[in-house]
Protein backbone atom coordinates (compact mmCIF):
# COMPACT_ATOMS: atom_id res chain seq x y z
CA UNK A 1 0.00 0.00 0.00
CA UNK A 2 1.57 3.24 -1.12
CA UNK A 3 0.56 6.81 -0.66
CA UNK A 4 0.51 9.17 -3.62
CA UNK A 5 3.84 10.78 -2.88
CA UNK A 6 5.65 7.45 -2.58
CA UNK A 7 4.06 6.29 -5.85
CA UNK A 8 5.20 9.42 -7.67
CA UNK A 9 8.70 9.17 -6.24
CA UNK A 10 8.87 5.60 -7.45
CA UNK A 11 7.76 6.74 -10.90
CA UNK A 12 10.69 9.12 -11.08
CA UNK A 13 13.12 6.25 -10.39
CA UNK A 14 12.10 4.75 -13.73
CA UNK A 15 15.12 4.92 -16.05
CA UNK A 16 15.09 8.19 -18.00
CA UNK A 17 12.24 9.80 -16.01
CA UNK A 18 12.05 13.60 -16.21
CA UNK A 19 8.95 14.05 -14.10
CA UNK A 20 5.70 12.45 -13.06
CA UNK A 21 2.26 13.65 -12.03
CA UNK A 22 -0.94 12.14 -10.70
CA UNK A 23 -3.81 13.91 -12.39
CA UNK A 24 -7.56 14.10 -11.85
CA UNK A 25 -8.81 14.37 -15.41
CA UNK A 26 -12.31 15.56 -14.60
CA UNK A 27 -10.88 18.83 -13.27
CA UNK A 28 -7.39 18.90 -14.78
CA UNK A 29 -5.84 19.18 -11.35
CA UNK A 30 -2.47 17.66 -10.51
CA UNK A 31 -2.97 15.87 -7.18
CA UNK A 32 0.79 15.52 -6.90
CA UNK A 33 3.90 16.11 -8.99
CA UNK A 34 7.51 15.03 -8.69
CA UNK A 35 10.42 16.25 -10.81
CA UNK A 36 9.87 18.37 -13.87
CA UNK A 37 11.79 21.45 -12.82
CA UNK A 38 11.95 24.70 -14.70
CA UNK A 39 12.04 23.02 -18.11
CA UNK A 40 8.72 21.33 -17.62
CA UNK A 41 5.84 22.73 -15.57
CA UNK A 42 4.04 19.54 -14.60
CA UNK A 43 0.94 21.42 -13.42
CA UNK A 44 0.52 22.83 -16.92
CA UNK A 45 1.27 19.43 -18.45
CA UNK A 46 -1.37 17.87 -16.19
CA UNK A 47 -4.10 20.29 -17.25
CA UNK A 48 -3.18 20.08 -20.95
CA UNK A 49 -3.04 16.31 -21.09
CA UNK A 50 -6.47 16.14 -19.55
CA UNK A 51 -7.73 17.41 -22.90
CA UNK A 52 -5.83 14.63 -24.67
CA UNK A 53 -7.51 11.99 -22.53
CA UNK A 54 -10.95 13.55 -22.87
CA UNK A 55 -10.63 13.79 -26.65
CA UNK A 56 -9.73 10.10 -26.84
CA UNK A 57 -12.57 9.06 -24.54
CA UNK A 58 -15.01 11.06 -26.67
CA UNK A 59 -13.67 9.54 -29.88
CA UNK A 60 -14.10 6.05 -28.52
CA UNK A 61 -17.69 6.86 -27.54
CA UNK A 62 -18.36 8.15 -31.04
CA UNK A 63 -16.90 4.98 -32.53
CA UNK A 64 -19.01 2.91 -30.18
CA UNK A 65 -15.94 1.11 -28.79
CA UNK A 66 -16.89 -0.58 -25.55
CA UNK A 67 -13.38 -0.67 -24.20
CA UNK A 68 -11.16 1.30 -21.86
CA UNK A 69 -7.95 3.17 -22.40
CA UNK A 70 -5.01 1.48 -20.70
CA UNK A 71 -2.34 3.96 -21.67
CA UNK A 72 -1.52 6.65 -24.21
CA UNK A 73 1.96 7.13 -25.62
CA UNK A 74 3.11 10.39 -27.13
CA UNK A 75 6.48 10.27 -28.84
CA UNK A 76 8.38 13.52 -29.26
CA UNK A 77 11.78 14.06 -30.87
CA UNK A 78 13.55 13.82 -27.54
CA UNK A 79 10.96 12.57 -25.07
CA UNK A 80 8.28 10.03 -24.44
CA UNK A 81 5.14 11.08 -22.60
CA UNK A 82 3.18 8.22 -21.08
CA UNK A 83 -0.36 8.59 -19.78
CA UNK A 84 -1.66 5.67 -17.78
CA UNK A 85 -5.32 5.72 -16.80
CA UNK A 86 -6.05 4.29 -13.38
CA UNK A 87 -8.84 1.78 -13.26
CA UNK A 88 -10.18 2.71 -9.87
CA UNK A 89 -12.87 1.21 -7.78
CA UNK A 90 -13.97 4.74 -7.02
CA UNK A 91 -15.45 6.68 -9.91
CA UNK A 92 -12.86 9.44 -10.05
CA UNK A 93 -11.02 9.55 -13.35
CA UNK A 94 -7.29 9.66 -12.65
CA UNK A 95 -4.18 9.18 -14.72
CA UNK A 96 -0.47 8.90 -14.07
CA UNK A 97 1.60 11.08 -16.35
CA UNK A 98 5.26 10.28 -16.94
CA UNK A 99 7.75 12.23 -19.06
CA UNK A 100 10.84 10.30 -20.13
CA UNK A 101 14.10 11.18 -21.83
CA UNK A 102 14.01 9.21 -25.08
CA UNK A 103 17.76 8.61 -25.11
CA UNK A 104 17.86 7.01 -21.68
CA UNK A 105 14.46 5.35 -21.40
CA UNK A 106 13.44 1.79 -22.08
CA UNK A 107 9.85 2.19 -23.19
CA UNK A 108 8.66 -1.37 -22.60
CA UNK A 109 10.22 -1.38 -19.16
CA UNK A 110 8.76 2.02 -18.30
CA UNK A 111 5.23 0.91 -19.24
CA UNK A 112 5.63 -2.18 -17.15
CA UNK A 113 6.88 -0.23 -14.13
CA UNK A 114 4.11 2.32 -14.44
CA UNK A 115 1.56 -0.48 -14.39
CA UNK A 116 3.12 -1.82 -11.21
CA UNK A 117 2.96 1.61 -9.57
CA UNK A 118 -0.71 1.80 -10.46
CA UNK A 119 -1.34 -1.49 -8.70
CA UNK A 120 0.53 -0.34 -5.62
CA UNK A 121 -1.53 2.83 -5.41
CA UNK A 122 -4.62 0.71 -4.83
CA UNK A 123 -7.09 3.22 -6.11
CA UNK B 1 1.57 49.53 -17.39
CA UNK B 2 0.25 46.17 -16.38
CA UNK B 3 0.96 44.81 -12.93
CA UNK B 4 2.63 41.43 -12.74
CA UNK B 5 0.33 38.55 -11.87
CA UNK B 6 2.29 37.66 -8.76
CA UNK B 7 1.56 40.94 -7.04
CA UNK B 8 -1.68 42.19 -8.56
CA UNK B 9 -4.53 42.25 -6.04
CA UNK B 10 -6.69 40.12 -8.33
CA UNK B 11 -4.34 37.18 -8.02
CA UNK B 12 -4.90 36.99 -4.27
CA UNK B 13 -7.81 34.67 -3.61
CA UNK B 14 -7.80 35.41 0.14
CA UNK B 15 -5.29 37.76 1.76
CA UNK B 16 -6.29 36.40 5.16
CA UNK B 17 -5.41 32.85 4.13
CA UNK B 18 -1.97 34.03 3.01
CA UNK B 19 -1.42 35.83 6.29
CA UNK B 20 -2.49 32.81 8.36
CA UNK B 21 -0.20 30.57 6.32
CA UNK B 22 2.68 32.97 6.92
CA UNK B 23 2.15 32.93 10.68
CA UNK B 24 1.78 29.10 10.61
CA UNK B 25 -1.61 29.33 12.27
CA UNK B 26 -3.73 26.38 13.37
CA UNK B 27 -7.52 26.63 13.37
CA UNK B 28 -10.57 27.10 11.18
CA UNK B 29 -11.02 29.89 8.62
CA UNK B 30 -14.75 30.52 8.40
CA UNK B 31 -16.30 32.15 5.36
CA UNK B 32 -19.88 32.42 4.08
CA UNK B 33 -19.57 29.51 1.66
CA UNK B 34 -17.34 27.20 3.64
CA UNK B 35 -14.54 26.56 6.07
CA UNK B 36 -10.83 25.87 5.64
CA UNK B 37 -8.98 24.01 8.39
CA UNK B 38 -5.33 24.90 8.88
CA UNK B 39 -2.61 23.15 10.80
CA UNK B 40 0.63 25.07 11.22
CA UNK B 41 -0.25 27.20 8.23
CA UNK B 42 -1.02 24.30 5.89
CA UNK B 43 -4.50 23.42 4.69
CA UNK B 44 -5.55 20.06 6.13
CA UNK B 45 -9.25 20.02 5.32
CA UNK B 46 -12.05 22.09 3.78
CA UNK B 47 -15.82 21.96 3.86
CA UNK B 48 -18.55 23.77 1.99
CA UNK B 49 -22.33 23.34 1.97
CA UNK B 50 -22.12 23.34 -1.86
CA UNK B 51 -19.52 20.59 -2.17
CA UNK B 52 -20.25 16.99 -1.20
CA UNK B 53 -18.02 15.99 1.70
CA UNK B 54 -15.60 13.08 1.69
CA UNK B 55 -18.32 10.94 3.35
CA UNK B 56 -20.66 11.50 0.39
CA UNK B 57 -17.86 10.99 -2.15
CA UNK B 58 -16.92 7.67 -0.54
CA UNK B 59 -20.39 6.30 0.21
CA UNK B 60 -22.68 7.68 -2.55
CA UNK B 61 -19.75 7.34 -4.94
CA UNK B 62 -19.96 3.63 -4.17
CA UNK B 63 -16.58 3.07 -2.58
CA UNK B 64 -17.62 2.46 1.04
CA UNK B 65 -20.86 1.17 2.56
CA UNK B 66 -22.60 3.85 4.60
CA UNK B 67 -22.35 1.83 7.83
CA UNK B 68 -18.60 1.31 7.29
CA UNK B 69 -18.16 5.05 7.19
CA UNK B 70 -20.41 5.56 10.22
CA UNK B 71 -18.44 2.99 12.19
CA UNK B 72 -15.20 4.85 11.47
CA UNK B 73 -16.72 8.15 12.63
CA UNK B 74 -18.08 6.51 15.81
CA UNK B 75 -14.80 4.80 16.63
CA UNK B 76 -12.28 7.47 15.72
CA UNK B 77 -14.20 10.74 15.42
CA UNK B 78 -13.71 11.81 19.03
CA UNK B 79 -9.94 11.46 18.80
CA UNK B 80 -9.95 13.10 15.34
CA UNK B 81 -8.41 10.19 13.49
CA UNK B 82 -11.19 9.04 11.14
CA UNK B 83 -8.87 9.07 8.13
CA UNK B 84 -6.26 6.91 9.79
CA UNK B 85 -8.91 4.53 11.14
CA UNK B 86 -10.33 3.96 7.65
CA UNK B 87 -6.89 2.97 6.39
CA UNK B 88 -5.77 0.97 9.45
CA UNK B 89 -9.00 -1.04 9.53
CA UNK B 90 -8.44 -1.97 5.88
CA UNK B 91 -11.56 -0.19 4.60
CA UNK B 92 -9.63 1.84 2.09
CA UNK B 93 -6.06 2.12 0.75
CA UNK B 94 -3.83 4.95 1.92
CA UNK B 95 -3.36 6.27 -1.61
CA UNK B 96 -7.06 6.12 -2.33
CA UNK B 97 -7.98 7.99 0.85
CA UNK B 98 -5.46 10.70 0.03
CA UNK B 99 -6.78 11.11 -3.49
CA UNK B 100 -10.40 11.22 -2.38
CA UNK B 101 -9.61 13.60 0.47
CA UNK B 102 -7.60 15.95 -1.74
CA UNK B 103 -10.47 15.93 -4.22
CA UNK B 104 -12.89 16.93 -1.46
CA UNK B 105 -10.49 19.51 -0.03
CA UNK B 106 -9.87 21.41 -3.27
CA UNK B 107 -13.54 21.13 -4.19
CA UNK B 108 -14.75 22.68 -0.93
CA UNK B 109 -11.95 25.28 -0.96
CA UNK B 110 -13.06 26.44 -4.41
CA UNK B 111 -16.50 27.34 -3.04
CA UNK B 112 -15.29 28.54 0.36
CA UNK B 113 -12.94 31.00 -1.35
CA UNK B 114 -15.57 32.28 -3.79
CA UNK B 115 -15.17 36.02 -4.29
CA UNK B 116 -17.27 38.36 -2.19
CA UNK B 117 -18.45 35.71 0.22
CA UNK B 118 -18.86 38.01 3.17
CA UNK B 119 -16.76 38.45 6.29
CA UNK B 120 -13.98 36.05 7.18
CA UNK B 121 -13.25 34.87 10.70
CA UNK B 122 -10.58 32.63 12.12
CA UNK B 123 -11.00 30.38 15.13
CA UNK B 124 -7.63 29.45 16.53
CA UNK B 125 -6.95 25.93 17.68
CA UNK B 126 -9.91 24.21 16.00
CA UNK B 127 -9.15 20.87 14.32
CA UNK B 128 -11.35 18.68 12.11
CA UNK B 129 -12.34 15.13 13.09
CA UNK B 130 -11.09 13.61 9.84
CA UNK B 131 -7.56 14.07 11.22
CA UNK B 132 -4.36 14.46 9.24
CA UNK B 133 -4.47 12.98 5.72
CA UNK B 134 -2.28 15.00 3.42
CA UNK B 135 -1.80 18.70 4.15
CA UNK B 136 -1.29 21.05 1.22
CA UNK B 137 0.16 24.54 1.15
CA UNK B 138 -2.15 27.55 1.20
CA UNK B 139 -0.37 28.71 -1.96
CA UNK B 140 -1.34 25.49 -3.75
CA UNK B 141 -4.97 25.93 -2.69
CA UNK B 142 -4.99 29.52 -3.94
CA UNK B 143 -3.34 28.57 -7.23
CA UNK B 144 -5.77 25.73 -7.87
CA UNK B 145 -8.81 27.84 -6.94
CA UNK B 146 -7.69 30.50 -9.40
CA UNK B 147 -7.01 27.90 -12.12
CA UNK B 148 -10.51 26.49 -11.65
CA UNK B 149 -12.18 29.90 -11.98
CA UNK B 150 -10.27 30.57 -15.18
CA UNK B 151 -11.04 27.12 -16.54
CA UNK B 152 -14.79 27.58 -16.06
CA UNK B 153 -14.70 30.88 -17.91
CA UNK B 154 -12.60 29.42 -20.72
CA UNK B 155 -15.11 26.64 -21.26
CA UNK B 156 -18.26 28.77 -21.26
CA UNK B 157 -18.24 32.23 -19.65
CA UNK B 158 -21.80 32.16 -18.31
CA UNK B 159 -21.75 31.78 -14.50
CA UNK B 160 -25.56 31.68 -14.39
CA UNK B 161 -25.27 28.05 -15.56
CA UNK B 162 -23.62 27.11 -12.25
CA UNK B 163 -26.58 27.78 -10.00
CA UNK B 164 -29.60 27.34 -12.28
CA UNK B 165 -31.53 24.04 -12.55
CA UNK B 166 -30.00 21.92 -15.31
CA UNK B 167 -32.37 21.58 -18.27
CA UNK B 168 -31.18 19.20 -20.99
CA UNK B 169 -31.65 19.93 -24.69
CA UNK B 170 -31.90 17.29 -27.40
CA UNK B 171 -28.55 16.53 -29.03
CA UNK B 172 -28.01 17.67 -32.60
CA UNK B 173 -27.58 14.92 -35.21
CA UNK B 174 -24.14 13.40 -34.82
CA UNK B 175 -23.64 14.75 -31.31
CA UNK B 176 -22.71 12.13 -28.75
CA UNK B 177 -22.34 12.05 -25.00
CA UNK B 178 -19.73 10.42 -22.82
CA UNK B 179 -20.75 7.95 -20.16
CA UNK B 180 -20.12 10.48 -17.41
CA UNK B 181 -22.18 13.10 -19.22
CA UNK B 182 -25.05 10.66 -19.65
CA UNK B 183 -24.99 9.83 -15.92
CA UNK B 184 -25.16 13.55 -15.18
CA UNK B 185 -27.98 14.29 -17.63
CA UNK B 186 -30.07 11.40 -16.33
CA UNK B 187 -30.36 13.36 -13.10
CA UNK B 188 -31.06 16.68 -14.83
CA UNK B 189 -34.79 16.96 -14.29
CA UNK B 190 -35.13 20.72 -14.65
CA UNK B 191 -35.15 21.06 -10.84
CA UNK B 192 -31.70 19.89 -9.71
CA UNK B 193 -28.85 22.38 -9.91
CA UNK B 194 -25.33 21.25 -10.82
CA UNK B 195 -24.47 21.04 -7.10
CA UNK B 196 -27.56 18.91 -6.38
CA UNK B 197 -26.54 16.55 -9.19
CA UNK B 198 -23.03 16.34 -7.72
CA UNK B 199 -24.51 15.29 -4.36
CA UNK B 200 -26.77 12.71 -6.00
CA UNK B 201 -23.86 11.21 -7.95
CA UNK B 202 -21.33 11.43 -5.13
CA UNK B 203 -18.97 13.43 -7.32
CA UNK B 204 -17.14 16.67 -6.52
CA UNK B 205 -19.28 19.76 -7.18
CA UNK B 206 -16.66 21.57 -9.26
CA UNK B 207 -16.37 18.58 -11.61
CA UNK B 208 -20.10 18.76 -12.16
CA UNK B 209 -20.05 22.54 -12.71
CA UNK B 210 -17.32 22.10 -15.30
CA UNK B 211 -19.18 19.31 -17.05
CA UNK B 212 -22.39 21.35 -17.09
CA UNK B 213 -20.56 24.33 -18.57
CA UNK B 214 -19.12 22.04 -21.25
CA UNK B 215 -22.60 20.68 -21.96
CA UNK B 216 -23.98 24.22 -22.12
CA UNK B 217 -21.20 25.24 -24.52
CA UNK B 218 -22.14 22.29 -26.72
CA UNK B 219 -25.81 23.30 -26.58
CA UNK B 220 -26.78 20.16 -24.68
CA UNK B 221 -28.19 22.03 -21.69
CA UNK B 222 -29.91 25.40 -21.54
CA UNK B 223 -27.90 28.49 -20.72
CA UNK B 224 -30.18 30.64 -18.57
CA UNK B 225 -30.29 34.33 -19.40
CA UNK B 226 -27.96 36.48 -17.31
CA UNK B 227 -29.69 38.10 -14.31
CA UNK B 228 -31.57 41.26 -15.25
CA UNK B 229 -29.59 44.48 -14.81
CA UNK B 230 -31.55 45.59 -11.72
CA UNK B 231 -30.47 42.42 -9.89
CA UNK B 232 -26.83 43.42 -10.23
CA UNK B 233 -25.11 46.14 -8.26
CA UNK B 234 -25.77 49.48 -9.91
CA UNK B 235 -22.86 50.52 -12.05
CA UNK B 236 -22.58 53.65 -14.18
CA UNK B 237 -22.37 52.98 -17.90
CA UNK B 238 -18.96 54.05 -19.24
CA UNK B 239 -17.27 53.54 -22.60
CA UNK B 240 -15.26 50.33 -22.79
CA UNK B 241 -11.91 52.04 -23.25
CA UNK B 242 -12.06 53.38 -19.68
CA UNK B 243 -10.98 49.96 -18.52
CA UNK B 244 -7.76 50.32 -20.45
CA UNK B 245 -6.47 53.52 -18.89
CA UNK B 246 -3.00 53.33 -17.45
CA UNK B 247 -1.88 53.82 -13.87
CA UNK B 248 -0.62 57.35 -14.60
CA UNK B 249 -3.27 59.05 -16.71
CA UNK B 250 -2.12 62.15 -18.52
CA UNK B 251 -3.98 65.39 -19.07
CA UNK B 252 -5.09 64.47 -22.57
CA UNK B 253 -6.56 61.28 -21.27
CA UNK B 254 -8.40 63.08 -18.49
CA UNK B 255 -9.85 65.44 -21.08
CA UNK B 256 -11.06 62.48 -23.16
CA UNK B 257 -12.54 60.99 -20.05
CA UNK B 258 -14.38 64.22 -19.21
CA UNK B 259 -15.65 64.54 -22.77
CA UNK B 260 -16.89 60.98 -22.76
CA UNK B 261 -18.67 61.50 -19.45
CA UNK B 262 -20.30 64.66 -20.70
CA UNK B 263 -21.36 62.94 -23.90
CA UNK B 264 -22.97 60.12 -21.98
CA UNK B 265 -24.97 62.44 -19.70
Amino acid sequence: MANTEAALKEATTIEGAIGAALVDYSSGMALGTVGGGKDMDLTVAAAGNTDVVRAKVRTMEMLGLKDEIEDILITLGGQYHLIRLLKGRGNNGLFLYLALDKERANLAMARHQLKRIENELEV
Amino acid sequence: MKATTATSPDSRVSPMLVRLADERATGALLRDHGTLYLSEGRVVHAESPTAPGIDTLLTTGGRLPRDGWQRAVDEAGARREVGRFLVDSGRIGGGELEICHLGALYDAAFFALAPGSGPTRFRYGVAHWIGPVRPVSAAAVERETRRRRELLDQVWPYPAVDTAPVTPRPPAPGQSLTRRQRALLELADGVRTPAAIAWALGRPAFHTLLEVRRLAAAGLVDTPPEPPPDARPARPVLPAWIGEITADPDIALLRRLRDALEASL
